[in-house]
């Protein structure tokens, strides 16, 4: 059974007398170390899906299964316990919190986790240097590059070793250089320590370092590639 | 897998406290002026507070309640009461009566003032064995021995700067003081007590064998209003009426122009509570509302609706408390070293810090702080995840 898998999943807004469906009846499956990237026009639901897999929005109607749980049967609370454990975010905006420290802020999500203090520093430490920034622990946010302030929010997605990393256009507000670096870093994590990765983004350099591409428009995913896509799952990768 | 943690339990409490005291240190400007506005205003709380207990306390006075104080009758101030000192004799034999004090009064100032100065002229002896008076300063012997000696209760002498050994003169009175006293009652230290003699002879004209008042101290089984009207009746037919009431209700009835001005004061004391919740409720909605985003990502982290709660009450809970601590503590300094009293016609209120009043201050800031968080701290819990993230 794969990682992830959204049956049948809609998701519907209504803007005034409108109503608009990003998502219809879309069906997919992302296995454990894959790496999929979803493209598609403003407006055609990347965000929205993300947002489902996330759990911190909830579709109109089928279900999200991620490692067992449904997870649109859970309340905000439980999402909430869920995604401590399961999930990391990937900002387009770093979002950190500006008051904390970068290592602050990596370390904010295991502070949610039960774990010893020795077992937070080891894990916060892995991910600084995962991402390239031991040397910048005690830096705030306003101290940091972007590049370098993204690479802080992509240690802080990692640091709980969570089940699937998804980011939404994680490179959408940097230059070239800065991006490319980020992008080799996306690829070594999924690379080199498995983590399976949902990221939406504009570029079709970005998303050819993922091993399946997705293009969703008008609801429905074009293509069909909706199948895993890494060796062990039988597919072949796209990437 | 662990088990998830409340982010406000435990070992995590620290790192969300820390989170609260980062946040409100990089707005330290709104909050030293929200903390210096809650202060201020638990600051007037408590004094409020202490002189609506300094009220309460007249009445609740034990002592006050089972002894008795005889006046001239349909007369209020001090200097107007004239009843022959011997009525002693003739109350001391009703039943139920353990002791009569004769006492003569002299103040500077019939009016409300809050620098009166109080003499009540009574026997030594019987002034130390009924009042619960002890000396920091000087000697009862004293006292005793100098016709024109006087101890002097410690919140007079805090605000006249008196020692023992000093003379002190006020008007026509020069008195020798024999020593400071403090007691259990507050309003007792802002009288001083003379020799029943001394001020007979010095506060005027033909007072010898006159005195302003009868003190009766009644035994314990003594039904004191039932006492009180066999005063008044025994002595209707004596030279002077009399008009007897419990100690408690002659005080009230004293100060009945200044209880009701300072029943009316306790709305200031609910004014400066709405005042703390509107400042710091404000506060803490502003501070939220910029942060709505931040509120989202906490969640996006994993940060419970709860928890989420907890840091925006935590937060609103910290000016308050900060604010209420600053604020009850200095009013508290200032009770004390002001020694205020306010006082008319011979009768004072004492207003005193005290213990419950400081709790009862913090008490409320906390209240406060919960309350006024509440509302900020749902519309942080409750945030459209999503829909916020998108915002940019
Ligand atoms: N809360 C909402 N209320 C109403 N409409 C919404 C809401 N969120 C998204 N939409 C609409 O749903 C559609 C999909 O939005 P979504 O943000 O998922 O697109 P996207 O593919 O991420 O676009 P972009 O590439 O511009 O980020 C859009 O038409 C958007 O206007
Ligand atoms: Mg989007």
């Amino acid at each position: 059974m794969a990682l992830v898998e959204l049956s049948n999943v809609t998701k519907q807004f209504t803007k005034g007398e409108q109503t608009i469906t990003p998502l219809d009846q879309i069906d997919l499956q992302i296995a454990e170390g894959e790496f999929v990237s979803l493209m598609g026009p403003s407006g055609s639901g990347k965000s929205t899906l993300l947002n489902l897999v996330s759990g911190i929005d909830r579709p109109d109607s089928g279900s999200i299964v991620i490692d067992g749980t449904d997870i649109t049967q859970l309340s905000r609370g439980k999402l909430a316990d869920w995604r401590a454990e399961n999930l990391g975010y990937i900002f387009q905006t770093h979002n950190l919190i500006p008051v904390l420290t970068a290592y602050e802020n990596v370390e904010l999500p295991t502070l949610l986790l039960k774990q010893t203090s020795q077992q937070r520093a080891r894990r916060v430490q892995l991910a600084m240097n995962a991402v390239g920034l031991g040397d910048r622990v005690n830096h705030y946010p306003r101290q940091l590059s972007g590049g370098q302030e993204q690479r802080v929010g992509i240690a802080r997605a990692i640091v709980t070793h969570p089940k699937i990393v998804v980011a939404d256009e994680p490179t959408g507000s940097l230059d070239l250089k800065t991006s490319r670096q980020i992008q080799k870093l996306l690829q070594d994590l999924n690379q080199q320590l498995g983590i399976t990765m949902l990221m939406v983004t504009h570029d079709n350099e970005v998303a050819s370092i993922a091993t399946r591409q997705l293009l969703l428009n008008q609801g429905k995913f074009i293509d069909g590639h909706t199948s895993p896509s890494v060796r062990r799952e039988g597919g072949e990768a796209l990437g | 897998m662990g088990t998830h943690h409340h982010p406000f339990a435990g070992k995590v409490g620290k790192p969300l406290v820390k989170y609260i005291l980062k946040t409100l240190w990089r707005h330290r400007a709104r909050t030293f002026l929200t903390v210096s506005g809650t202060a201020v205003a638990m600051f007037v709380f408590c004094l409020v507070g202490s002189v609506q207990q300094g009220m309460s306390r007249l009445t609740e006075d034990t002592a006050a309640n089972q002894n008795l104080i005889v006046f001239q009758e349909n007369r209020f101030c001090p200097a107007s009461s004239h009843l022959p000192e011997d009525y002693a004799a003739k109350i001391q034999k009703l039943d139920g009566v353990r002791e009569v004090i004769p006492i003569q009064v002299w103040t500077n100032n019939c009016r409300a003032s809050l620098d009166i100065v109080v003499f009540n002229g009574a026997d030594p002896t019987k002034i130390q064995r009924h009042r619960p008076l002890v000396l920091t300063d000087g000697s009862w012997q004293t006292f005793s021995n100098r016709q024109d000696a006087a101890i002097v209760g410690r919140g007079v002498a805090s605000r006249r700067n008196i020692s023992a050994g000093d003379q002190f003169t006020i008007g026509s009175l020069s008195v020798y003081v024999a020593g400071i006293f403090i007691s259990e009652i507050p309003a007792e230290e802002n009288l001083i007590y003379t020799d029943l003699r001394f001020l007979q002879y010095t506060s005027g004209l033909n007072m010898a064998g006159l005195v302003t008042q009868h003190e009766v101290v009644l035994n314990e089984s003594a039904s004191p209003d039932l006492v009180a009207s066999e005063i008044d009746a025994l002595l209707r037919s004596g030279a002077v009426a009399t008009k007897t009431r419990r100690k408690s209700a002659f005080q009230a009835s004293t100060l009945s122009d200044l209880i009701d001005l300072i029943s009316f004061a306790h709305w200031l004391g609910y004014a400066s509570i709405g005042l703390v919740l509107s400042l710091v409720a404000t506060t803490t909605v502003m501070s939220v509302q910029d942060r709505m985003k931040e509120y989202a990502v906490l969640q996006t982290l994993g940060v419970r609706p709860s928890g989420t709660v907890s840091l925006v009450v935590g937060e609103s809970l910290f000016l308050c408390l900060v604010g209420g601590c600053v604020g009850t503590f200095i009013a508290s300094i200032t009770l004390f070293v002001g020694s205020f009293a306010i006082g008319a016609e011979g009768a004072t209120i004492a207003f005193r810090p005290s213990l419950s009043l400081a709790l009862f201050g913090v008490g409320i800031s906390l209240a406060v702080g919960v309350i006024a968080g509440i509302a900020p701290a749902i519309r942080a819990a409750t945030v459209n995840i999503a829909n916020t993230l998108q915002d940019a």
